[in-house]
């Protein structure tokens, strides 16, 4: 469909190309074909009742009377308005109100009041309706729409096979409408479509050749049998689970100010293992909302429940969290109406629907089932919060298994230890204490500072008492050097102080903003310089007088720069940090100098303002010992709770037990390493929370207490066990008196296939839907589904090996005027590919696509700067070098704030909810990503490459048709390969001495390709016919 | 009889600009069409479809065309700016009374603070500034200059606390993700004037709001209509500039040689969508040149420079608010302008003072310069903010250290142009700043005004979505006539 949600009638977007059209073919006329349009009579229940219910209801219905009309019974349709005009005339449309009210605005204000206006087509619907005499069947007013009733499997002929049933209701709209079918296209192009919708890649051209070679023969078996290979292939899951991601908000981050990447990945993995499997479609819809509560859940059922582990959470520094909590629960009822029920329910969040059968107690009974997890947010410090909640390992291999079985092993001994080797020092730690009371010396050294020196372009103030104070440009991040001259003892340690000053936003220390003014040392480092020679020193030992959760000082000597050591929620006041050096190192004042390195790689300015650097000579537990501590000496005794703590700092600085400690942090930096990832799931509480009816749906307005029961106006099934939990939901959505899953289902997975739904609006199949075009193919499909034990396969095989499937794109006159948007299929489905297929498609066709599948999300190359950090601990935006760079955009992160953009630009959503329907624009900015776009330029390197190297023939016509071939699977027709060869001569030309060019473009990718060719001239000639390829329409249409 | 609205063109722009049409036919089909649009496109109803018309014809004639809708992230504080509070100043340092406190919602402040009053100071002091006299702060000493073409609404109030979901509702009306923003909403009401850009156009300085892209994005409008990210670094539109190696001479062959296979396509298909494809082609090979062109600064004048305080080259507010004009100037419909760094938690004063000294001067010179260009009056400049700041201290209540937490219940939005009074201001909070005393305009009043102001009726720009027919003003919103003129 090319427009989201819009009526396809009413889509502007074909009316364009009609005028484009039109004058190509005139032959019959336009008024022709309305003739034939017209003799048919309007049917009150598929052409006018839907008509009603969307446009006038809402207002005029069953629960509204605005100005005292009802347009849901005849007798009240019949009367007359407050104006005293009459509303309906039968036989008279120019004289009833119901016309003019839509199209005169001299009759009043033109209706509907609140919505988009009728079409002219529905307009005139009315009036030939009204005119043929407003025919109103009694009985229908009182049935219940459409929707809620029943699935009935619908009579078809005895002698039609399965496979047929489709075709016999298309061919019966086709006829309807008086349209003719279009031809099967030939099996090159047949297969080409087959599989982009299947597995979302194009065919090999072996596979075509195969195929078109036993198509000739037998004609019949060949297709069906390209459809199970493409059905079997594990690309088919990494296709359809685009769409149920979207449908699963799924993505890689928490969306909001703080979009911090999450791991879901086992989630996105599950979806498209099972795809492959082919899990019956009632299992998967189970274990996603109630895996969890299966009996012995597997890990497999636990993974499926992070299908709501998907909202959005809110981590900013105010948040409320019951107010997050509730918008989550909220966004779980409404995501699982949608995707299951194809209802709008939270359209009675804050009141009784207005035109669908839910009432506000229905909303907040459907709560009551998704009202039981722990919050997901939680208070790391005073203006902390972090993402939490419920998550789980996920299962380890055996051999990853062992090692990390014995790494605990080996903590645990060395903890066992660390104990005892704490006991028996009870004495040392007396001599201790009493060292500690006799010594009285100064603690740091005046060093002198020789150089400064930034990476950075700040403005630098060196200050008397040895800090420099930086202003002006702030880097986003830097690194800055003291040289000091050494004194004249053996140096223990170095301070480094992050000092304060007025001239510093907010006071500093930092420089990035005055609201939040952190600086993070990622990494400290020191070197002697004896003359040119320089010499590492190590530091062993960091502290400081506050570090922020999860910036510890130690990560700033721990070799990694993206940790670090940072002062969030202390900001405002000086701070400091020691570090103690390996071995006391003896200089000479003369010779040597000291550089002590402040790294600050964090980003976003988060830099010191005023730092200064000292060193010691003293011994280290003295100097760690904090202030507070020391002050603890004035006294003539310790109280027990001062030797507490200070048994706790003597054992910082005892050295077995130092090493004692160096040992378990290394193990634990191991088992970090070995630990399983996890994956979000959903986790009930053990006493289960009240329900209230919220009024207005204001979290702190609690009305009514209920229970968690299911939609009234749905059926009820008397055997599911009323266990109030979410595997009751799960029951109930799958069990077959509900008659909505296996519709919404069908419909989903026909506008994937057919471009559309056989009702439009895939999202909402409630009263304000569009009407289904084939209303009993609607439901003999959803009962095929449900009678093959909800068998997605069996269904897509179903819908591709239908004739309707198979026909050519073309659009006929009759067509334009009796169909323009395709809803009755007498031409085949035409439509460009999803975003993450356009790139998997190129991917494939120039031979660059990695079929590895599963795990962690990928980076693929993106421009600079898209990744911007909102909020904190952003990991970077490291480029994948290896084949990761590849692989397909299901694996891609996704990152709320900041989605992919070549995704973006076509249509992919931000994931922050649930969307059914992507748009389907054709803007230029899908141009420039084709065109321009150094991901999309690499692969026509290589397809170009490819093309070369590959070709059967050296002879250039025969190569473009290669690459035809490769790109849309048919062969190439003589006046297309004109056209290529055109541009391949003019490129040669006007590459011929311009070497730069040449380079340029074959070395353009980074890391380089390796490359087959070895003629460097006229691979960069191909270059542009490979680019030109890669843009085509036709490449980019299914 | 009359003839039902019909359009082509709202998304006309990116979705398919600019091939010919014709045939008297052709309005027949239009008219069979239907609309897609709310607005209604004159051209197409009067039968002459000469070209795809990029502009509409909106529900009632229109006061402005354009918006820069400059928007501080993070949140000013309204009352060291806008208004200014005297017995706020007098009460400075008493205890906050204990019922306000305990009736609003706050984003850090748990324990009673202490009121805050602007410091009375002469860099602090208000000046009554223009004919009109309305009070300003000296912070802002340009925007002075221009007070009588402001219209002060100081009785903002808003629903939501925390930055995120602020900005969220601020322009889209909605406090989580998933509605359309309001840029893309005029954009799908509206659509471009300009047959080269884009209809919606976003600028940044500072880091990216909390809220993150979809502070721009479409929503479920069809993704046309989202914002598109004008860079001041790399290519000012993604993906613009050609490959190393592709001259521009060879950019159009290969643009050239996809057309000319689009079009035997076309022959053969007849898939309307061809056709579109082959004018975006165009219109993108068109933008390679007029992007650039627009956003190259250099050629204004030095006087120019000197009012807005611009350096050719530079990622500045001050670049930002003359690349609004340039945009405007081709008829772009919005231009959204987000300003990081106003949020201050610690040191209000200093970081209101730092924060205004950067805006002041290039947005008076904005207001200035479309004045004299004679863009003021077809142009609406807003100045906003997710929320306000509150009346009392958090932390400590020195003045040098001081902060102030986020607002929802009373805050100051200005506009500034066509359609409004001008040298006014509108409603009032209490003698404390805390709540709104008089005349309060909900975020979904402003924007109905904004709506209004372009010539659409809030309550008829609607889209269907899930059965719903969605608006940006949800079901609530007044137009303030009152600041009309």
């Amino acid at each position: 469909m090319p427009y989201l949600n819009t009526p396809p009638l009413i889509r502007g977007i074909f009316f364009s190309a009609m005028f484009f059209l039109v004058p190509l073919w005139c032959s019959t006329t336009l008024a022709q074909v309305d003739a034939d349009l017209e003799r048919r009579s309007v049917d009150f229940s598929e052409q006018i009742e839907p008509l009603l219910r969307r446009h006038c209801q809402r207002c005029h219905g069953e629960k509204h009377d605005e100005g005292g009309l009802r347009l849901n019974r005849r007798i009240d349709a019949i009367g007359e308005a407050d104006s005293e005009l009459p509303i309906v005339v039968p036989g008279h449309a120019g004289e009833s109100l119901l016309i003019s009210r839509l199209i005169d605005a001299d009759a009043g204000e033109l209706m509907p009041l609140d919505g988009e206006p009728l079409s002219q087509q529905e307009v005139d619907l009315l009036g030939r309706w009204i005119d043929e005499g407003a025919a109103w069947p009694e009985t229908k007013s009182k049935g219940k729409h459409w929707a809620y009733e029943a699935i009935k499997r619908p009579d078809v002929p005895d002698h039609l096979t399965t496979e047929a049933v489709i075709d016999h209701f298309i061919d019966q709209g086709i006829a309807t409408h008086g349209l003719v079918a279009n031809p099967r296209m030939q099996p090159a192009s047949v297969a080409r479509r087959a599989s982009l919708a299947l597995i979302g890649l194009p065919p090999t051209p072996n596979d075509i050749e195969q195929f078109v070679a036993s198509s000739k023969s037998a004609s019949g078996q060949a297709y069906s049998s390209l459809v199970d290979r493409l059905l079997a292939s594990p690309r088919y899951g990494e296709r359809w689970a685009v769409p149920w991601l979207d449908l699963a908000r799924y993505a890689d981050s928490n969306g909001f100010q703080a979009d911090q990447i999450r791991d879901n990945w086992a989630y996105r993995d599950w979806v498209i293992r099972v795809f492959n499997q082919g899990m019956p479609f009632d299992e998967f819809v189970t274990d996603q909302l109630a895996g969890d509560l299966r009996p012995n859940a597997t890990s497999d059922q636990r993974i499926a429940t992070g299908f709501h582990r998907m909202t959005t959470c809110n981590v900013e520094a105010g948040v409320h969290p019951e107010a997050n909590r509730v918008n989550q629960v909220v966004d779980r009822v409404n995501t699982t109406a949608t995707v299951f029920l194809g209802t709008t329910l939270e359209c009675a969040q804050c009141h009784d629907h207005k035109y669908d059968p839910f009432s506000q107690k229905d909303y907040y009974r459907f709560f009551a089932y998704f009202n039981n997890t722990p919050l997901e947010v939680k208070q790391t410090s005073a203006v902390t919060w972090d993402f939490y909640g419920p998550k789980m390992d996920l299962p380890l291999e055996q051999n990853r298994k062992q090692k990390l079985a014995d790494q605990n092993a080996e903590l645990r001994k060395l903890r066992v230890k660390r104990d005892q080797v704490a006991t028996e020092s009870d004495s040392q730690f007396e001599d201790w204490i009493k060292r500690l009371r006799d010594q009285q010396p100064p603690l740091w050294e005046s060093v002198t500072l020789v150089d400064f020196k930034t990476t950075g372009n700040e403005d630098v103030s060196l200050q008397p008492d040895g800090a420099v104070l930086l202003s002006g440009e702030v880097p986003p991040t830097v690194e800055h050097t003291f040289v000091l001259q050494p004194p004249a003892k053996p140096i223990t340690a170095i301070r480094v102080e992050l000092l304060t000053d007025d001239s510093i936003p907010g006071s500093g220390p930092g420089r990035g903003e005055a609201g939040r003014p952190n600086v993070i040392l990622s990494e400290v480092t020191c070197e002697v310089m004896s003359g040119e020679e320089k010499n590492k020193v190590a530091l062993t030992t960091a502290v400081a007088d506050y570090s922020q959760p999860n910036w510890d000082v130690a990560r700033a000597i721990d070799g990694d720069r993206k940790t670090g050591w940072a002062i969030g929620g202390q900001f405002g006041k000086p701070h400091w940090a020691i570090f103690l050096l390996a071995e006391p190192l003896l200089l000479d004042p003369e010779s040597q100098s000291l550089k002590v390195n402040l790294g600050q790689y964090f980003g976003s300015g988060r830099v010191a303002g005023k730092p200064r650097v000292s060193a010691s000579t003293q011994s280290a537990d003295l100097l760690f010992l904090p202030d507070d501590l020391r002050s603890m000496f004035k006294g003539e005794k310790l109280s027990k709770q001062q030797r507490k703590k200070l048994r706790t700092e003597f054992e910082k600085v005892d050295k077995r037990l130092l090493e004692l400690d160096q040992s378990i942090a290394r193990i634990e930096k191991e088992l970090k390493k070995l630990v399983p990832e996890t994956t979000l799931v959903m986790q009930e509480m053990e006493s289960p929370r009240e329900t209230f009816v919220l009024r207005r749906g204001d979290y702190e307005s609690r009305g009514d207490i209920v229970e968690a029961m299911t939609p009234g106006a749905l059926p009820r099934d008397s055997t599911v066990a009323a266990t109030g939990d979410r595997m009751e939901l799960a029951r109930w959505l799958t069990s077959a008196e509900n008659p909505l899953l296996a519709r919404v289902t069908v419909n989903r997975w026909w506008a994937e296939l057919f471009g559309a739904g056989l009702v439009p609006t895939l999202e909402d199949l409630g009263t304000q839907s569009d009407a289904p075009s084939h209303p009993e193919l609607l439901d003999w499909l959803a009962s095929e589904l449900i009678d093959s034990g909800w068998s997605m396969k069996h269904i897509h095989k179903l819908m591709v090996t239908s004739d309707a499937f198979q026909r050519t794109a073309e659009l006929t006159k009759v067509m334009v005027a009796n169909d323009p948007v395709n809803r009755y299929l007498a031409r085949g489905p035409r439509f460009r590919l999803p975003a993450e297929m356009i790139r998997d498609n190129a991917l494939a066709i120039s031979g660059l696509l990695s079929e590895k599948m599963y795990g962690p999300p990928i980076m693929p190359y993106q421009p600079d700067k898209i990744w911007r950090s909102v909020g904190r601990n952003q990991p970077k935006w490291v480029a994948a070098k290896d084949e990761n760079r590849f692989r397909r955009g299901a694996y891609v992160v996704w990152k709320r704030a900041a989605p992919y953009p070549s995704f973006i630009n076509f249509d992919a959503p931000d994931r922050g909810t649930c969307t059914v329907n992507r748009g389907r624009s054709n803007t230029p900015l899908q141009a420039l990503t084709l065109l321009n776009d150094p991901a999309y330029v690499e692969m026509a390197l290589a397809l170009a490459d490819r093309v070369i190297s590959e070709s059967p023939s050296t002879d250039d016509r025969e190569r473009v048709r290669y690459a035809i071939k490769l790109a849309v699977s048919r062969d190439a027709k003589e006046h297309e390969i004109d056209i290529l060869v055109g541009l391949l001569s003019s490129e040669r030309d006007d590459l011929k001495n311009q070497a730069q060019f040449v380079k340029a473009r074959t070395t353009i990718s980074v890391p380089a390709l390796e490359l087959r060719s070895t003629d460097m001239q006229e691979l960069a000639a191909w270059f542009a016919v490979a680019n030109a390829i890669l843009n085509l329409d036709e490449t980019m249409n299914q | 009889m009359n003839v039902l609205p019909t359009s082509l063109g709202r998304r006309a722009l990116f979705q398919r600009a600019g091939f010919g049409l014709g045939g008297v036919a052709l309005t027949q089909l239009l008219r069979q069409s239907g609309a897609d649009s709310p607005a209604v496109n004159n051209e197409q109803q009067a039968g002459l479809p000469e070209r795809v018309a990029v502009g509409h014809q909106p529900h009632f004639p229109a006061k402005i065309k354009n918006v820069i809708y400059l928007h501080m992230v993070g949140a000013p504080s309204h009352l060291d700016l806008f208004d200014l509070k005297p017995e706020l100043q007098k009460r400075s340092g008493e205890d906050c009374p204990k019922e306000l406190f305990e009736s609003g919602k706050f984003a850090f402040v748990r324990d009673l603070p202490k009121l805050l009053g602007t410091p009375e100071n002469p860099k602090h002091r208000f000046t009554r500034s223009g004919d009109s006299g309305l009070p300003i702060s000296n912070l802002l000493p340009n925007l002075q200059g221009v007070a009588d073409e402001l219209t002060l609404i100081k009785s903002m109030h808003t629903n939501e606390f925390n930055h995120g979901p602020a900005q969220m509702f601020m322009l889209s009306g909605f406090g989580q993700f998933g509605r359309p923003s309001v840029g893309s909403w005029v954009n799908y009401g509206l659509g471009s004037e300009n047959e080269n850009l884009p209809g919606f156009v976003v600028l940044i300085t500072g880091s990216v709001l909390g809220a993150g892209s979809p502070a721009w994005g479409s929503g479920f409008l069809p993704s046309v209509h989202q914002g598109v990210e004008f860079r001041s670094q790399g290519d000012p539109v993604l993906f613009l500039s050609n490959p190393k190696g592709v001259e521009p001479s060879s950019r159009k062959r290969i643009i050239d040689t996809v057309n000319a296979m689009n079009q035997a396509q076309l022959a053969d298909l007849g898939d309307p969508e061809i056709a579109t494809r082959i004018s975006q082609y165009e219109l993108a090979y068109r933008m390679q040149t007029s992007v650039p062109e627009l956003m190259d600064i250099s050629s204004e004048s030095k006087a120019v420079h000197e009012s807005y305080g611009t350096q050719p080259g530079k990622n500045s507010f001050a670049n930002n608010c003359l690349l609004a004009r340039r945009l405007v100037e081709r008829g772009v419909r919005f231009v959204q302008l987000f300003d990081q760094g106003w949020d201050s938690h610690n040191s209000v004063f200093s970081n209101v003072a730092r924060k205004a000294k950067q805006v002041d001067q290039p947005v008076a010179a904005l207001i200035r310069d479309l004045r004299q260009r004679g863009l003021l009056d077809s142009t609406l400049v807003v100045w906003s903010s997710e929320f306000g700041r509150t009346p009392f201290a958090q932390g400590t209540n020195k003045a040098d250290k001081a902060g102030r937490d986020h607002h929802k219940d009373a805050f100051t939005v200005w506009v500034a142009g066509g359609g409004t009074k001008g040298g006014m201001s509108f409603g009032e909070t209490d003698d404390l700043g805390y709540t709104i005393a008089e005349n309060p305009v909900h975020v979904h009043d402003f924007n109905a005004t904004l709506l209004h102001l372009m010539g659409m009726n809030h309550e008829r720009l609607t889209f269907r979505y899930q059965g719903r027919q969605y608006r940006l003003t949800d079901v609530e919103g007044r137009v303030v006539r009152e600041i009309l003129s």
